[in-house]
């Protein structure tokens, strides 16, 4: 609440005709007394422009119309360039409806009729500040929702430039990845690590939930896992280790399914551990396919202390790994049909495998294409790994 | 998405219908969370009616099982369809969380 000195509201009254101000003060002097309405006061637009140029806290303008030096029509068109967050009510005499309508049309709020009834005039002012108040507190909403889209824009970027953009050259075979995150910030990642002698670490993973939360759980994931990949040297024994450091604080029991394998390209040979991820596709020259076998593992974050097993796969010239997100194979269309994984591996047919940057394009055009206008809530993320050919 | 809740003396069923995504997953965790009450000694959560479960839905079942976990409760969830079953094969969770297939199963070794 305020007081006299300092009023909830100020209202700047501007009319020639003097007698006004002492009527104003009398009758609205319980308000002046407690606080919630201070006054100001001006003869003509003139000199309200300049209150309203040294005062900037003005929150309603009462002006008569006809005045001397500047009327009140005028003064209607030169406020917002002073101050732009008041409301204008305009004192007309009865049933100048010409005038009324000019006011309004210049962006006065409302009109009080000649002679001002004060009664009908506090509950012109209550409702012109019940509009005030909420339009500011909309405007406030605004600035605040600005600056989390801001910040969120900023998060984005930070996450898509912790993606791989180059690809290792390596001989024997070649590596593509890309995501499209569903909303501002994405729980999917996936990862090119280049590990000694020639191997490649390849990491694709989904944290459960989406949203801000998800995107903080997948930074220290990701993170976690460079750093057990280059240090540790089978997958079952990384996984293990990254699992163990994100149970030591995980309240709020997120977890994240990761898929890690490391390839050597000069034996073929793809060793691998699945925590809890959908298994890659390995594709055949022929269009054939079939799913990696799960290794026993579980989602990390889940539970200390869980021992990772893993498996090994020697591949064939030509063969391509499709690594996925759940995103794939989940995607609704507007039918409420998902896409699967007969879909997925409907794409690849009898002849030259594409390259690992054709196959991941087209699964996510073909993935976006069969989506249509149906809204997606999941993350896509799809790396491919292609052995080249003999 | 909704929970249904039944009490066999000390252990708590509760059933769970529809679909559970990241839309929703939060309302689940109120109600699953709402239904459990302190007396209770055993919870079976069936999932018989249960059509889909995103990972968002996965987290709420581990952080109930977590938290009951640390009270001395038993959990266990029964009746899985076969892509919901499937789900909890890939994530590893069926290796972490007592899975039946009928209610009466559930129950028996609940009880």
């Amino acid at each position: 609440m305020g007081d006299r000195d300092n009023p909830d509201y100020k209202i700047l009254v501007v009319d020639d005709e003097p007698d006004l101000e002492r009527l104003v003060r009398q009758r609205m002097r319980r308000h002046i007394r407690r606080g919630k309405y201070g006054f100001e006061f001006a003869g003509n637009g003139v000199e309200a422009l300049e209150v309203l140029t040294e005062k900037k806290d003005i929150d309603i303008v009462l002006s008569d119309i006809n005045m001397p030096r500047m009327d009140g029509l005028t003064l209607l068109q030169q406020i917002p360039e002073v101050n732009s967050d008041l409301r204008s009510v305009i004192v007309s005499a009865y049933g100048d409806m010409e005038n009324i309508r000019t006011a309004m049309n210049r962006g006065a709020f409302d009109f009080v009729t000649k002679p001002i009834d004060f009664t009908d005039l506090e509950v012109t002012i209550e409702r012109t500040l019940r509009h005030l108040d909420e339009w500011r507190a909309a405007l406030a909403s605004r600035d605040k929702l600005v600056a989390i889209q801001n910040e969120l824009d900023v998060a984005t970027k930070i996450q898509q430039s912790i993606l791989p953009d180059k690809f290792p050259h390596v001989d024997g075979c070649e590596v593509y990845g890309c995501m499209h995150a569903a909303r501002n910030v994405g729980g999917d990642f996936f990862d090119v690590i280049n590990l000694d002698a020639g191997r490649i670490g390849l990491a694709v993973a989904d944290v459960s939930d989406k949203g801000v939360p998800a995107a903080l759980f997948m930074m220290s994931s990701r993170t976690l896992l460079k750093g057990a990949a280059v240090g540790v040297e089978d997958p079952g024994a990384v996984l293990r280790e990254v699992n163990d450091l994100l149970n030591e604080t995980n309240d709020a029991a997120m977890f994240v399914t990761v898929f890690y394998g490391v390839y050597d390209p000069s034996t073929r040979l793809l060793t691998f551990s699945n925590g809890g991820h959908n298994p890659p596709l390995v594709v055949h020259p022929d269009g054939s396919s079939e799913e990696l076998e799960l290794t026993g593992g579980l989602a990390l974050g889940a539970i200390p202390g869980f021992e990772y097993g893993q498996a090994s796969v020697r591949l064939s010239p030509g063969d391509l790994v499709v690594f996925f997100t759940d995103g794939v194979t989940e995607a609704i269309n507007v039918a409420n049909e998902e896409f699967g994984l007969e879909s997925l591996q409907g794409l690849f047919g009898d002849g030259r495998t594409p390259t690992a940057r054709e196959a991941a394009e087209m699964i996510l055009q073909a993935v976006q294409d069969f989506a249509g206008e149906a809204p997606q809530f999941d993350d896509l993320t799809c790396m491919t790994l292609r052995v080249a050919d003999e | 998405m909704n929970v249904q809740v039944d009490h066999h003396d000390k252990v708590l069923v509760a059933r769970v219908e529809g679909r559970v995504d990241s839309s929703n997953s939060q309302d689940f965790e109120r109600q699953l969370q709402g239904a459990i009450g302190e007396d209770v000694q055993a919870v079976v959560v069936d999932l018989g009616q249960l059509a889909y479960i995103s990972s968002a839905g996965l987290r709420v079942v581990l952080l109930v099982a977590k938290t009951l976990g640390q009270r001395n409760v038993s959990i266990s969830l029964c009746a899985l369809s076969d892509p919901v079953q499937s789900v909890f094969e890939i994530s590893g969770f069926n290796r972490i969380i007592q899975i039946y297939d009928t209610q009466a199963d559930a129950l028996a070794a609940a009880g």
